[in-house]
């Protein structure tokens, strides 16, 4: 259980590849962070710096207050599950659990068993011990005793009851090898948990499972974060997990953190074109468009309808003085609706394909100026005949609600609505500084 | 590689077995014909290689037994069998202090002593370049290599000065000879190296994580691993000084006591009168250096063949 402070970490590999740029981040004690972003953007490599398996090039990482750039990854306190499980193939899994405990030579106090109790308090009986040792089995007696690493027993209880809680109680004995891909991976959780540890790192501990298993251990990792409640560090290249697993989600491309918020946050107000794409599938719909102010009202006008700005969203665009202006329209597939008939908020577009997906169609569809766009529509919605009809090369009409739209700016990509001083908004205008040198 | 052998036995089978086609059964026939054929020529070369290579061997062995030593006879099998030569070696007072036994000691206690040491530089040198990167790895691992080009015979003699200078010559060439076997044994890393490049290093990182240090990573993790390369190192190292006779004679110089089995023995035949009189107790000596040798192999011959080869599969 620990707070981690990362401050303007710098990652500079061999030949001057700049894999992590300027990250700062505070992670509070007990909360599930999720790392999220396309391959290749420094996910991996912010973790394993955390971990200490990576030198930091710049910058420090503290953890629980104390800066540990120059410690070792075993006096770091934390716990790693890898994503190809790094299980040690000449042990068994019980002794695979076990490995950490074994290693760990810290001098804790253990309650003592009934046979250590009578042994004590028969020495102390005899009336043999001199003070100093009297005084000693006394506190004993009271506390417990004091040993350098964990007991047998202790090893013992606390891998038994990991592997309980893993459901891998039945493979204790058998080695690596002669698991399935998702029993290894449990027995790497479990590896993981029987420490103690300050903080919990996964680096896409996931992405080797079939999709199946993967929404099964998913749910798993969030009743094991219940149980462990400790700091979480989550890895992943998939937005659902990031979405699913996060109490806040870092959204990260080409090493610069393009946005930090609740799952809430990052969906509903993404602050720049990237993160607006990134998170939610399908991914948003994306049209250059202007934004026209009449009066105190704002006004959209995607392939020539004019739909109004409403609600919060208005509001704030006023707040800021924005102007007519070009933009780039984001809205979300799931918040396009089917109109009936045209009408001045609607878009005339042509269905190139139907998706059927059971509870909803992914329609997508193409405008009269050959863009793409794709529609969620419930499949409650539609009657059987509609359904029917529901063809390539039908006519539709789409509009869609006011108050979810996002306005980007189609020079710099950040989002009108993004604060001032935000520091993603300085990350996205570095990175396009960077994109520009290449 | 034994699943890669799995696979590959039906395919090799397949064109024998498949008779199913009725209008192919003379071909079938033709085929079969052609493989015995082929075997029995591989396996006459083989048999004639293998006479010829252990035709020696067999002689020796067969001398060590002959009792009648005076003369040598130039028979195969003994005229009289018989352990007196092997009798002989160890209480003969023929020749100077302690005799066979004592060189049979040297050679143990300096075999032993280079096999550990060696083996323990060797396998830290290897996780070393494996695993670490520092400044001038590179350079080191090419110019060691380099170096390793060069024979041996080519210090010899400045190597003498030197241990005369610390006085590890004559009787007291057993420590010397340890120094000289183990002085350059980091040099050896490159198979180990090779093996220790095949375990995953995410393993090592899991292991630093779960608390180890780096020399835990390497015996509770990497060493376990590489059973058939520490075996291997382990061999090699115990094989060289075990037979070794230049460096060996020239810095025992002719001492007795500072000897080790293969200079001793050739003590015993140095002059031609010698030659004629001991012939067949030598043979015996030769006999006995061979039997740990042998022995070792045996038992450790399925590692030593994976280590051999294992170092070639860079992962
Ligand atoms: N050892 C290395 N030497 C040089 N460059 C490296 C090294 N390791 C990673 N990189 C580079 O650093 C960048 C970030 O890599 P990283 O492994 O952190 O990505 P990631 O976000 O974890 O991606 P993925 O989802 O594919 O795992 C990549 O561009 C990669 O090429
Ligand atoms: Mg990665």
């Amino acid at each position: 259980m620990a707070s981690v402070k990362l401050t303007e970490v710098k990652k500079v590999y061999q030949g001057n590849v700049v894999a992590v740029h300027n990250f700062n981040l505070d992670i509070k004690d007990k909360e599930f962070i999720v790392f999220v972003g396309p391959s290749g953007c420094g996910k991996s490599t912010t973790l394993r710096m955390i971990a200490g398996l990576e030198e930091i090039s710049e910058g420090t990482v503290e953890i629980d207050g104390e800066v540990v750039n120059d410690l070792q990854p075993k006096d770091r306190y934390v716990s790693m599950v890898f994503q190809n499980y790094a299980l040690y193939p000449h042990l068994t899994v019980f002794e695979n659990m076990a490995f950490p405990l074994r290693l760990d030579r810290n001098y804790r106090v253990f309650p003592l068993n009934e046979k250590e109790r009578e042994a004590i308090q028969k020495k102390i009986d005899s009336g043999k011990l001199n003070e100093k040792q009297l005084e000693e089995a006394k506190e004993a007696l009271e506390k417990g005793k004091r040993v350098r690493g964990f007991p047998q027993e202790e090893i013992y209880k606390r891998v038994t009851n990991a592997a309980e809680i893993l459901g891998i109680t039945p493979y204790l004995t058998r080695k690596p090898k002669a698991l399935s891909g998702g029993q290894r991976q449990r027995v790497a959780i479990g590896r993981a948990m029987v420490k103690d540890c300050k903080v919990f790192l996964m680096d896409e501990p996931l992405s080797n499972l079939d999709a199946k298993l993967r929404n099964q251990m998913r749910a798993e990792i969030i009743l094991l974060r219940k149980r462990i409640d400790t700091t979480f560090i989550y890895v992943t290249h998939d937005q659902t997990e990031a979405m699913t697993l996060g109490d806040r989600i870092v959204i990260m491309k080409d090493g610069f953190i393009m946005q930090v918020g609740s799952p809430t946050q990052v969906f509903d107000s993404p602050n720049n074109l990237f993160v607006a794409e990134f998170i939610g599938a399908p991914k948003m719909n994306i049209v250059s468009s202007q934004l026209v102010k009449e009066g105190n009202k704002y006004f959209v006008t995607p392939f020539g309808s004019k739909i109004e700005v409403d609600g919060d969203k208005g509001a704030k665009l006023l707040e800021k003085g924005i102007e007519t202006r070009d933009i780039l329209l984001g809205f979300r597939p799931e918040h396009a609706v089917l109109a009936s008939k045209p009408g001045p908020n609607t878009i005339k577009v042509t269905l190139l394909v139907n998706e059927m997906m059971g509870s909803e169609l992914h329609l997508h569809l193409l405008t009269d100026d050959n863009t793409q766009l794709i529609v969620r529509v419930p499949t409650i919605q539609l009657t059987d005949k509609e359904r029917e009809e529901m063809v390539a090369g039908k006519e539709l009409y789409i509009t869609f609600e006011g108050k979810v739209m996002h306005f980007f700016d189609p020079e710099t990509e950040i989002s009108l609505l993004c604060e001032e001083n935000s520091p993603s908004k300085q990350n996205i205008e570095a990175l396009k500084e960077a994109a520009q040198v290449k | 590689m034994s699943e890669e052998k799995k696979n590959l036995n039906p395919q090799v089978a397949s064109p024998v077995s498949s008779s199913d086609n009725i209008g192919k059964g003379k071909r079938h026939m033709g085929l079969k014909a052609k493989t015995i054929a082929g075997n029995t020529i591989i396996y006459v070369i083989l048999v004639a290689m293998t006479v010829i290579w252990l035709f020696p061997f067999v002689c020796i062995l067969f001398q060590s037994f002959e009792v009648d030593h005076t003369n040598m006879t130039g028979n195969i099998l003994p005229v009289k069998w018989g352990f007196d030569n092997y009798i002989r070696l160890f209480t003969s007072t023929d020749f100077e202090t302690g005799g066979f036994g004592r060189w049979y000691v040297n050679t143990l206690v300096i075999s032993l002593a280079t096999a550990v040491i060696q083996t323990i530089i060797v396998l830290c040198m290897s996780y070393t370049l494996s695993r670490l990167r520092f400044k001038g790895r590179k350079f080191l691992m090419n110019f060691m290599l380099v170096l390793g080009m060069f024979p041996g015979m080519l210090t010899m003699i400045i190597l003498y000065r030197v241990l005369a200078d610390l006085n590890l010559i004559k009787q007291n060439a057993i420590p010397g000879l340890i120094l000289v076997y183990v002085a350059s044994s980091g040099m050896g890393y490159y198979v180990s190296k090779g093996f220790f490049d095949t375990v995953p290093k995410s393993l090592d990182e899991a292991a630093r994580v779960d608390g180890a240090t780096r020399a835990q990573v390497l015996i509770k993790v990497i060493l376990p691993l590489s059973k058939p390369i520490v075996i291997y190192t382990l061999l090699t190292a115990f094989m060289g000084p075990w037979g070794d006779f230049v460096f060996a004679s020239y810095i025992a110089f002719s001492t007795s006591a500072g000897m080790n089995v293969a200079v001793g023995l050739q003590s015993l035949i140095a002059t031609p009168s010698a030659m004629s009189a001991n012939y067949t107790m030598f043979c015996a000596g030769g006999v006995l250096v061979a039997i740990p040798i042998t022995v070792l192999f045996l038992f450790l011959q399925k590692y030593y063949v994976e280590g051999v080869t294992g170092g070639a599969v860079k992962g």
